[in-house]
């Protein structure tokens, strides 16, 4: 039995530490741990709440917007208050530009090497990239030309001796399988898509105000004055701006991303096996389309041990089904005690141990859904709104699960989608999902003020005594929800219980492995140096768990430490 | 396209990394600048540094840094110095910072020529808000290298007059 720690050293101090023990060559048992104290919410304690979410969208550098639209959510949620629909508009537009920047940089810039094999595209044939490129898809950038540039910068690269973004790799490594050719063709869409993450961040920053960490937030509202004829507010020329850089980002989701990953999953068809782990789901609706949040365009629910006929929905905003369900156990976390608490009575008392393995190993609580370890993220969502029929969903998974099964020749099916490589597919999907419902929510917007409404706030009014109120969020990693109990308008409790730390959690009292944990085993480990296939299903979650830190560290000790015990 | 952006780097709930955000809100509320120059706070971004990183002439970055050394001192880097160790193996989408982001951009050719990193070394690096006495003391040397790096790519801050208090927002107490 081999013992294995993937510790990344980076500049953020503590982060997320997998532990797996390996026999045979498949992983037996695994710890996944946060090594960073998660005690942020301290800091909004007697605060004034309409500031919550400028201090809250500083927990995250990479989701700021997110936790910044969760924690207004979750103000007006304790106040009653309902929104402008304007708002609602304004709102929902900057979440999916969010999300779709968000999951184009983490397939292609976070996990993508993780199946491409840098050194193998130096052996690729520019025309047949091109070929291939154009027999998968319409795209007009794919031409002869431009693989070859890709593959002359790669050269170059090469022959400097210094790989630099591609360095710590694991090039060659035995489970890279794809041919040359869509090796180079990955190369090249991971240049493209730099160009098509900063066109989706550009919405958010038009509405935004600003990227990273938007200003036009509001309890009750957005601060977006419109005027569809003044200069300096939302006006026609800024809206079509938005309007075309949404058409560029979707077709490259359509015609790039999407094309991209079947054309992978079909060459990796043993990935559509591994990784599962559990099968519990957790989505939260989201894309209001009125002011009190009772109608939404993405679907909320639970799914419990994979089988989507036991699907319930969580429909509306301050759903009692989500409220009373939601608690955390600090049983294997570095915190007092043991017990399981619901998120308006967390405490984050902090009592580090060492990493023991029956005992505290994470700074991770353990968020728990009526008992059960959850799993969120897009391929929560893919499945919660599948097996509500969700009109785009379903029309996007079958095209998805027929092409897969044409190509593979096996019958692909829901099932498959519940594995390593079926987390990606799911965030590409959701992706176009989103990008279609994106340009609903424009012409919804035009269509509202057209009409002559252009409210876009109403102001909150704090009452004496106690209030309290949730906010979700479907965020880019799943379910996001903030806690907040707020006493003679000051914050008396705050708390976060964000995606990764569902996804990542420890054990619970009952002794429950988290998600993360348990989509390890059984994984194949082929070389336990070099553990690419546990990286390959921990990125498939996409993982975000450091409030981060930003200290440079120009000496370069910043190399992942993987310790084979 | 600004021909120059100061930005920050930093998180302003974690003690002394809120410095880069910090000495941002100093130097606007001190100086004017030319309209070709950009100030930012940037917070803590993966890649969404990229948009702030391409759409720039030279950059002036300040951050804190981790070198040998006590809390409160300050670095200078140039371009070549941020590059010359590799990046990490990508674990989180936080990883790709300044350097990867400037890898990034390399491979496409759209390095900025003129990069100077001021870094200062943090004392504390702890969930809080507020800077250490050690660091806060380092903001006016840092202040100075980034009003001197202006000068000498040619686009000088004008004393702003009279000064107006710097907004930092995030130290104000509760209730304040």
């Amino acid at each position: 039995m081999a013992r294995i720690v993937v510790d990344p050293v980076t500049r953020i101090e503590g982060h997320l530490r997998i532990d797996v023990e390996v026999n045979g060559g498949t992983v037996q048992k695994s710890w996944a741990s946060g090594q960073m104290w998660r005690g942020i919410e301290v800091i909004l304690q007697g605060r004034d709440p309409r500031d919550a979410w400028l201090f809250t969208q500083r927990f995250c550098g990479v989701c700021t917007t997110v936790h910044a639209i969760t924690s207004v959510r979750a103000v007006e949620n304790a106040l009653g208050l309902e929104v402008p629909m304007n708002a609602q508009y304004i709102r929902n537009m900057i979440l999916i530009a969010h999300a779709m920047h968000d999951h184009i940089v983490h397939f292609y810039h976070l996990s993508a090497l993780d199946w491409v094999d840098i050194t193998s595209a130096l052996q690729a044939d520019p025309a047949a990239t091109s070929r291939l490129a154009e027999s998968l898809s319409p795209w007009p950038y794919n031409s002869v030309q431009s693989m070859r540039a890709t593959k002359a910068k790669l050269e170059s690269i090469v022959a400097s001796g210094q790989l630099g973004i591609f360095a710590n790799g694991y090039w060659g490594h035995p489970a890279m399988k794809l041919p040359p050719e869509v090796n180079l063709l990955a190369v090249n869409h991971y240049l493209q898509a730099l160009e098509y993450q900063r066109k989706a961040n550009q919405i958010v920053t038009i509405l935004g105000s600003k990227t990273p960490n938007i200003q036009n937030l509001a309890v009750g509202g957005v601060a977006n004055a419109i005027n569809l004829d003044n200069q300096a507010t939302l006006n026609m020329t800024k809206l079509y701006q938005i309007k075309d850089l949404l058409d560029e980002v979707l077709a490259f989701v359509q015609q790039v991303y999407i094309p991209d990953i079947l054309a992978v999953g079909s060459l990796y068809p043993e990935w559509l096996g591994y990784g599962a782990g559990v099968k519990n789901y957790l989505a939260v609706p989201d894309l209001p389309l009125d002011t009190a949040g009772t109608q939404f365009d993405l679907m909320g629910g639970t799914i419990m041990n994979g089988d989507v006929s036991t699907v319930k929905p969580i429909s509306r905003f301050g759903d009692e089904y989500f409220r009373d369900n939601v608690e955390e156990s600090i049983a294997h976390s570095w915190y007092d005690g043991s017990d399981s608490r619901h998120p308006y009575d967390g405490e984050t008392v902090p009592n580090y141990t060492d990493f023991q393995d029956d005992g505290k190993y994470s700074w991770v609580k353990s968020p728990r859904f009526a008992g059960e370890p959850m799993q969120v993220g897009p391929l929560a969502q893919i499945l919660v709104g599948y097996a509500q029929g969700h009109e785009l969903t379903v029309k996007w998974v079958d095209t998805a699960l027929s092409e897969l099964s044409s190509r593979t020749g096996v019958n692909v099916g829901v099932g498959h989608v519940q594995s390593t490589l079926g987390r990606h597919a799911a965030r590409a999907l959701r992706c176009a999902i989103i990008g279609d419902l994106a340009l609903k929510h424009w012409g919804l917007l035009i269509e509202n003020i057209g009409s002559g409404d252009t409210d876009i706030f109403n102001p909150p009014v704090f009452p004496r005594g106690e209030q309290r109120g949730f906010g979700f969020h479907e965020a880019p990693r799943g379910a996001l929800s903030h806690w907040v109990v707020i006493e003679n308008g000051k914050i008396k409790n705050y708390q976060a219980v964000v995606p990764t730390t569902w996804n990542a959690s420890p054990r619970d009292a009952d002794g429950n492995i988290g998600p993360y944990e348990a989509s390890l085993l059984g994984n194949p480990v082929a070389d336990s140096e070099r553990p690419l296939e546990v990286i390959r299903t921990i990125h498939s979650f996409d993982p975000c768990l450091a409030c981060a830190i930003h200290t440079l560290d120009v000496d370069g000790n910043e190399i992942a430490k993987v310790r084979a015990l | 396209m600004p021909a120059v952006t100061v930005f920050g780097l930093g998180n302003i709930l974690m003690a002394d990394d809120g410095l880069g955000p910090y000495v941002i809100k100093v130097l606007e509320a001190a100086y004017v600048f030319p309209p070709d120059v950009e100030i930012l706070d940037a917070g803590t971004p993966g890649m969404e540094l990229s948009t702030i990183l391409e759409d720039s002439g030279a950059l002036i970055i300040v951050d804190t840094v981790r070198s040998d050394g006590s809390g409160g001192e300050l670095r200078t880097y140039r371009r070549d110095d941020v590059l010359k160790h590799p990046p990490a193996q990508r674990i989180t989408p936080h990883d790709p910072g300044l350097k990867e982001t400037l890898l990034v951009l390399e491979l496409q050719g759209e390095t900025p020529p003129e990069v100077f990193v001021i870094g200062v070394i943090p004392e504390s690096v702890d969930y809080g808000v507020g800077l250490t006495d050690s660091v806060r003391e380092a903001v006016p040397g840092a202040v100075a290298e980034i009003i001197a790096e202006l000068e000498r790519l040619g686009y000088p801050a004008v004393p702003r007059q009279p000064p107006i208090d710097p907004d930092i927002w995030w130290e104000r107490q509760p209730g304040d």
